[in-house]
């Protein structure tokens, strides 16, 4: 029992670390403009489908050894996600979303449910038209990379998966990079600065709209991370994939204090600890795997009426 | 005055154009009739996801019927008769599917459908059709319900007589594929389902016969359908050190749950049913020594799969024939056998529809998919079956045997 | 973009633009009488010579309009008398002549591909398309006219109702023969030259006098619309094709009239509203007397109605009171989080992970036709020598149900609590300060919402005799919020619009079918830029998001003093 019990640890943790990297997308959006980009998940979709790209760019290389796959494809392969991911979320920004800066509340959260449908069916439509590609109508087959694809490490009877290891350090590299970006960096203090008063934070000469470029691309990078690393855990990445993901991580970042980045951080690893304990440590019928979603949700409704600051307290708890 | 203005303008326009309307008339061009007589065209609908993401497989299901209604034309199948194909979109959704069967059962000419793709649209197209008389055969639906009622087990009771189907249900290939493990020495099972009817289906008819058979069910499992990660399920069916685990679901999730079993450490073969028979499982993450059941023997060993085969590829269609294109061509052809009989004497299709329903009992021959034939509840008389299992990446025929 | 032409020029152009304009309209008159198309597969055959076909003579009408407005005016001033600042008789004829010239692309767009090739236009065509363009060219030329004072003419209460019967006539007309387009290009042809219609009759002033007649006999309009709505099936010659979709349409639009009241009212976004509907769907169907229901309690249907009723707004309560304090955009998300439990919870109930419920994914099928006082649903029977099918008698069940809905909705948006509503979607703050129990009335409105919704589940149960988990998605809740959104948040007339478009467009235009979605995300996203009070705009919320654009304010303000002018002619203040 002690042994599922680490194992099913280890699995939630590694779910965990994926929901953690989208739903910082979540939060820093929202600390600074109180905007639910809904199409945030879909950022994530894009940016999974980016790395696949770039990896058939570079002419769908197969047999690269292990230090060639991890300190070169790896590599491209995060970056073209990045690059994708970052692009399409300005794009939003730039033309769905700013124009709405000023609208009622209903308003952006509408366009963003919009741009959440349009990209999905943009990429199950058009993905394949590129000359090469495969049809994206139904999932497609994520490349492995050696070195982490279908290896295991193991420690007593528990056994860790590399690629939910390669999502855990990710994680844990990028809170880092968020540490110091945030805290050191001119631009990192003026998107808090902005969050905390926008008004005064342009009357000291910060460039709001700038600011919310660098939220939104902050969030879309981290956001092609998890990208690639679903499409390392789960083998294959499909157009639906965004939806399910995106509303597991707005929840953990609810449940984090949504505006709260640390707290994002936190959410995302006990939702998803919540999860896999759950389908093992619940009795009888509901105990089952099927019921796992339903208990995430149930998590999100319980924390809204009883400590809707969330877990490590939000900039912002009610706004009309 | 101005009145009068506005009178005159109109009763001008209005008498112009009743001036010039009169010049002409409405005829039809000469008639373009072939063959001396006039020959009567009979339609047979199809009902299927032609678009978003099942695409694939209904644009199979509609290119394979299109190919056994041009074969049936081309060799004068029925005498006096045209056969037309009416393809309707059922985005594999009930309320489409049903605005579809009411557009089909409206068209006159229509004597019977092939469809659906899934139970659910089923559910809701078998009623209308029923209602207008229109013979129903699915390529693809494995639900008892559909055939033997709700009681299907205890007291199976037929719901609608216009309904068959050329794929065989879960009682058949759940107990064949037990059998086989079984005969392989497997004794330990886990089973795991998508909660969708084909996959809950399959596996209890598989456990109960496994467990018949002196085997042991060590773990049963259920997944979401749109789940991705199987990380928690895989780590709960490890505990019983299972030899092989059965699936009931399809290939998108099948593939990459048999590739998430192997990277955990759980090296043992998923088994399942035709649902996964496809080259997507592989390419998804089926490895070699994973196993599937599918009915019939193997297409490229029958002899009478070579029609549809080769037709099939010199019709030139821009997708593939997919998991139920040979189904959908049996279902065409039993359908073109009935209408031999009950076309012969009828002045025009709509009056033919009844005949039609009570012809396909006694339709018998041999297809694609191999023997073509129903019995009283409208199901496949066909037990044959065949294991395949994934060998160096590709599918290959394991195992041929007749379910006892 | 907008092309402007001096004043000086339009008024030494005047008399060739009117002359050239003429000869465009007699042009495309004649055309109709030449064949369009070689083949006959293209639009509704129009490969004929002197035998226009249904779609030609529909489409003659806006020719006719625009040689009468053209040709009227030259009898003089003097003549047409107050006629002359009555009508817009120039931007009009501008008008119809651009909604023609866009007629007439889209037509012979569709005969070149349907047929495969321009080369399939014959002279017909082309006559038409010359005519078109010479209308549409010449007629911007014309000096602008003022602004039409047709609305303020003052007429008879019998010509009004004769106006309104008139209107819906036309509407009963208009929707019976796009539904009758088979084909594809002939459905979009024909809703271009209804969208082109509708536009020059707005130009002409007959809407605003439609407008102001309305509201004088509200009565007669409401009574017309209905039993224009109630003739409908009359006009299907018995056929069910249209009819199974025309139901759809009342089920999808009763469950977006209970959304409007929820987004459109309060302004509390709910993305899982299909939920509410599932949930009525699912109740009737277990207490139905399908075999494979499973509870053994099957009540008349008047009673399901009301439990299905009540359990949705139950559930409306039991996701509101938690999160209704915690406003704003986390209250859409929880919904979206709601309406994902409810289908799995639906899926779960299958007596393998669960109680047995629902059956699991299989759902509960073979739910029997509704039957009221031995008169069974599924039965077609003969009214006035036309068959009345399966559907339609559910359509008229829906029709009623949906009066019944308009009828609640109008109430309360005219009552105290739909002021409260109002309110709170304002300034929630605000009107809490002001003694609004913006709490209670949220739940309020919650609540009710749900049980609309839940009702027309229960309808929906019987007429598509299966229920099933996968029919109530995410991606349906999008679809009710798009029509509420689509067609005007806040009113009746545009959620039935929106529902109308959502729901019909896909089953006529199944080319497209595989970019349904794609141009739905658009549209969304469009919408909100440009248009985000939706097709027919309810006044205070068009306000509300064009609160800078003093000109609009002013427009508003006139149009509600002119329009109070009418309904109370006593008060003579404003008679201009």
């Amino acid at each position: 029992m002690l042994d599922l019990f680490f194992q099913q640890l280890i699995n939630g943790l590694s779910l965990g670390a994926l929901y953690a990297l989208i739903a910082v997308g979540y939060t820093v959006v929202y600390g600074i403009v109180q905007l639910i980009n809904f199409a945030h998940g879909e950022i994530f979709m894009v940016g999974a489908f980016g790395a696949f790209a770039t990896w058939m760019l570079l002419g769908q290389p197969t047999d690269w050894g292990v230090s060639a796959s991890l300190l070169i494809l790896l590599p491209l392969m995060l970056l073209g996600g990045i690059v994708v991911s970052v692009t399409v979320a300005l794009l939003t920004e730039r033309f769905a979303y700013r124009p709405l800066r000023n609208a009622p509340r209903l308003a952006p959260l509408i366009t963003a449910i919009g741009v959440s449908v349009f990209l999905q069916e943009f990429v199950r439509l058009f993905y394949g038209r590129i000359p090469g590609f495969p049809d994206a109508k139904s999932a497609i087959p994520f490349p492995s990379v050696a070195g982490i694809s279908g290896e295991i490490v193991r420690i007593g009877s528990v056994t860790i998966q590399m690629p939910a290891l390669f999502t855990i350090v990710a994680l844990a590299i990028s809170t880092l990079f968020l540490w110091f970006f945030v805290n050191r960096s001119k631009t990192g203090r003026a998107m808090v600065a902005t969050s905390q008063d926008p008004d005064t934070a342009r009357l000291m000469g910060i460039n709001v709209d700038k600011v919310i470029v660098a939220a939104f691309a902050v969030g879309a990078g981290l956001a092609a991370i998890a990208g690639v690393a679903h499409g390392l855990n789960y083998g294959n990445i499909d157009f639906r994939m965004g939806f399910l993901a995106g509303l597991k991580a707005f929840t953990a970042a609810v449940l984090g204090g949504i505006g709260n980045i640390n707290g994002a951080v936190v959410g995302g690893l006990v939702l998803g600890v919540v999860e896999a304990m759950a389908t093992t440590f619940i009795p009888g019928q509901f105990g089952s795997s099927a019921w796992k979603d339903v208990w995430a949700f149930a998590l999100l409704i319980l924390v809204l009426v009883f400590r809707p600051q969330g877990l490590l307290g939000a900039k912002v708890v009610d706004r009309a | 005055m101005n009145t009068r203005l506005f009178k005159l303008a109109g009763v001008a326009v209005v008498a112009a154009s009743l001036a010039l309307t009169g010049c002409g008339s409405r005829t039809e061009p000469a008639a373009s009739g072939s063959a001396g007589g006039a020959t009567k065209v009979a339609k047979i609908g199809v009902i299927a996801p032609l678009s978003g993401d099942l695409s694939a497989l209904g644009l199979g299901i509609r290119n394979s019927v299109d190919l056994a209604i041009r074969q049936a034309n081309e060799s004068g199948a029925i005498p006096g008769w045209k056969l037309e194909l009416a393809a309707e979109d059922d985005e594999a959704k009930p309320d489409t599917g049903k605005n579809a069967a009411t557009k089909l059962a409206s068209d006159d000419a229509v004597v019977g459908v092939v469809g659906t793709l899934n139970s659910s649209v089923a559910q809701s197209v078998i009623p209308v059709l029923d209602s207008a008389k229109i013979v129903q055969v699915s390529p693809a639906n494995t639900n008892p319900t559909l055939t033997k009622g709700a009681d299907f087990l205890t007291a199976p009771k037929r719901p609608n007589a216009n309904y068959f189907r050329t794929c065989t249900t879960d009682a058949v290939q759940g107990p064949f594929a037990a059998q086989y493990l079984l005969g392989e020495g497997v004794k330990k099972v886990a089973t795991i389902h998508d909660k969708k009817s084909y996959g809950q289906g399959l596996v209890s008819e598989f456990s109960k016969a496994f467990t018949a058979g002196g085997g042991t069910i060590v773990a049963a499992e259920t997944i979401n359908p749109d789940d991705k990660n199987f990380s928690a399920v895989i780590s709960k069916v490890q505990g019983g050190a299972p030899e092989a685990v059965y699936y009931g679901g399809e290939y998108p999730q099948a593939g990459p749950l048999s590739k998430q079993m192997k990277a955990a450490g759980l090296k043992v073969p998923v088994m399942g049913g035709d649902g996964i028979f496809s080259g997507e499982f592989i390419k998804l993450g089926g490895t070699d020594g994973d196993l599937a059941t599918s009915v019939g023997a193997p297409v490229d060993t029958l002899e009478s799969a070579k029609p549809f085969l080769e037709g099939y590829k010199a019709a030139g269609f821009a997708e593939g024939y997919e998991a139920y294109g040979a189904y959908s061509y049996d279902a065409a052809n039993a359908i073109i056998n009935a209408l031999k009989v009950s076309l012969k004497d009828a002045a025009d299709a709509k009056s033919a529809r009844e005949a039609t329903i009570t012809a396909m009992a006694s339709v018998s021959f041999d297809g694609a998919t191999g023997k073509v034939a129903f019995d009283e509840f409208g199901d496949s008389v066909s037990r044959v079956l065949t294991v395949y299992a994934v060998t160096n990446g590709a599918w290959a025929a394991k195992k041929t045997g007749e379910l006892k | 973009m907008r092309v402007i032409i001096s004043d000086e020029t339009k008024v030494r152009f005047r008399y060739p633009a009117r002359a050239v304009g003429i000869v465009g309209a007699v042009l495309m008159i004649v055309s109709i009488f030449l064949p369009w198309s070689y083949g006959s597969g293209a639009l509704d055959d129009v490969g004929f010579y002197g035998a226009p076909s249904p779609l030609q003579f529909a489409f003659v009408v806006l020719p006719v309009l625009i040689l009468l407005l053209l040709a009227i005016p030259l009898v003089g001033k003097q003549r047409l008398g107050q006629w002359a600042k009555t009508v817009a008789w120039n931007t009009s004829a501008k008008t119809a002549s651009l909604a023609t010239l866009a007629t007439v692309l889209i037509g012979l767009a569709a005969i070149a591909i349907e047929l495969k090739g321009l080369v399939n236009i014959d002279v017909g065509g082309f006559t038409a398309l010359v005519g078109a363009l010479l209308a549409a060219v010449a007629t911007p030329f014309l000096p602008d006219s003022p602004e039409p004072t047709l609305a303020r003419v003052k007429s008879p209460t019998w010509l009004q109702i004769l106006g309104i019967v008139l209107m819906m006539a036309g509407v009963l007309f208009a929707a019976a023969f796009a539904l009758n387009q088979t084909d594809a290009g002939a459905f979009l042809t024909f809703v271009a030259f209804l969208v082109g219609v509708v536009l020059v009759l707005r130009q002409l002033g007959v809407m605003a006098w439609i407008g102001i007649a309305g509201a004088n006999n509200n009565r007669v309009l409401v009574l017309a619309a209905f039993a224009t709505a109630f003739a409908f099936p009359f006009t299907q010659n018995g056929s069910d094709a249209n009819m199974s979709i025309a139901s759809q349409v009342l089920i999808f639009a009763a469950a977006a009239l209970g959304l409007n009241i929820v987004v459109g009212l309060v302004g509390l976004l709910d993305l899982g509203y299909i939920a509410f509907l599932g949930a009525g769907a699912f109740t009737a169907a277990i207490l139905s007397e399908s075999a494979f229901s499973t509870l053994d309690f099957h009540p008349p249907f008047i009673v399901v109605v009301l439990i299905s009723g009540t359990v949705a707004s139950l559930l409306g309560l039991l996701i509101g009171a938690p999160t209704l304090r915690v406003s704003g955009d986390y209250l859409a998300i929880v919904t979206l989080a709601f309406g994902e439990i409810f289908r799995i919870t639906m899926n779960n109930l299958d007596g393998n992970d669960g109680p047995n419920l629902t059956n699991g994914s299989n759902g509960i099928p073979g739910i029997p036709d509704l039957e009221f006082l031995g008169f069974n649903f599924g039965d077609a029977h003969v009214i006035f020598g036309v068959d009345i099918g399966r559907f339609a008698n559910y359509y008229w069940l829906m029709l009623l149900v949906i009066a019944l809905i308009i009828v609640v909705f109008m109430n309360l948006n005219y009552s105290r609590i739909g002021r409260g509503w109002v309110a709170i979607r304002e300034d929630e703050l605000a009107a809490e300060a002001m003694g609004v129990n913006t709490f209670a009335l949220k739940l309020l409105a919650f609540a009710g919402g749900a049980f609309l919704a839940g009702v027309a589940g229960a309808v929906k149960a019987h007429h598509d005799v299966s229920v099933t988990p996968d029919q109530y998605v995410f991606l349906e809740s999008a679809f009710l919020l798009a029509a509420v959104v689509l067609g005007g948040m806040g009113t009746v007339v545009g959620v039935l619009i929106g529902a109308t478009i959502l729901k019909l467009l896909p089953e006529k235009l199944r080319f497209f079918s595989d970019y349904r979605l794609l141009l739905f995300g658009l549209l969304m996203v469009v919408m909100m830029q440009f248009r985000p009070e939706g097709i027919v705009a309810d006044e205070r919320r068009q306000m509300e998001f064009h609160d800078e654009d003093e000109e609009l304010a002013e427009e508003i303000e006139e149009e509600l003093i002119s329009h109070h002018a009418h309904l109370n002619p006593e008060r003579r203040g404003f008679d201009l």
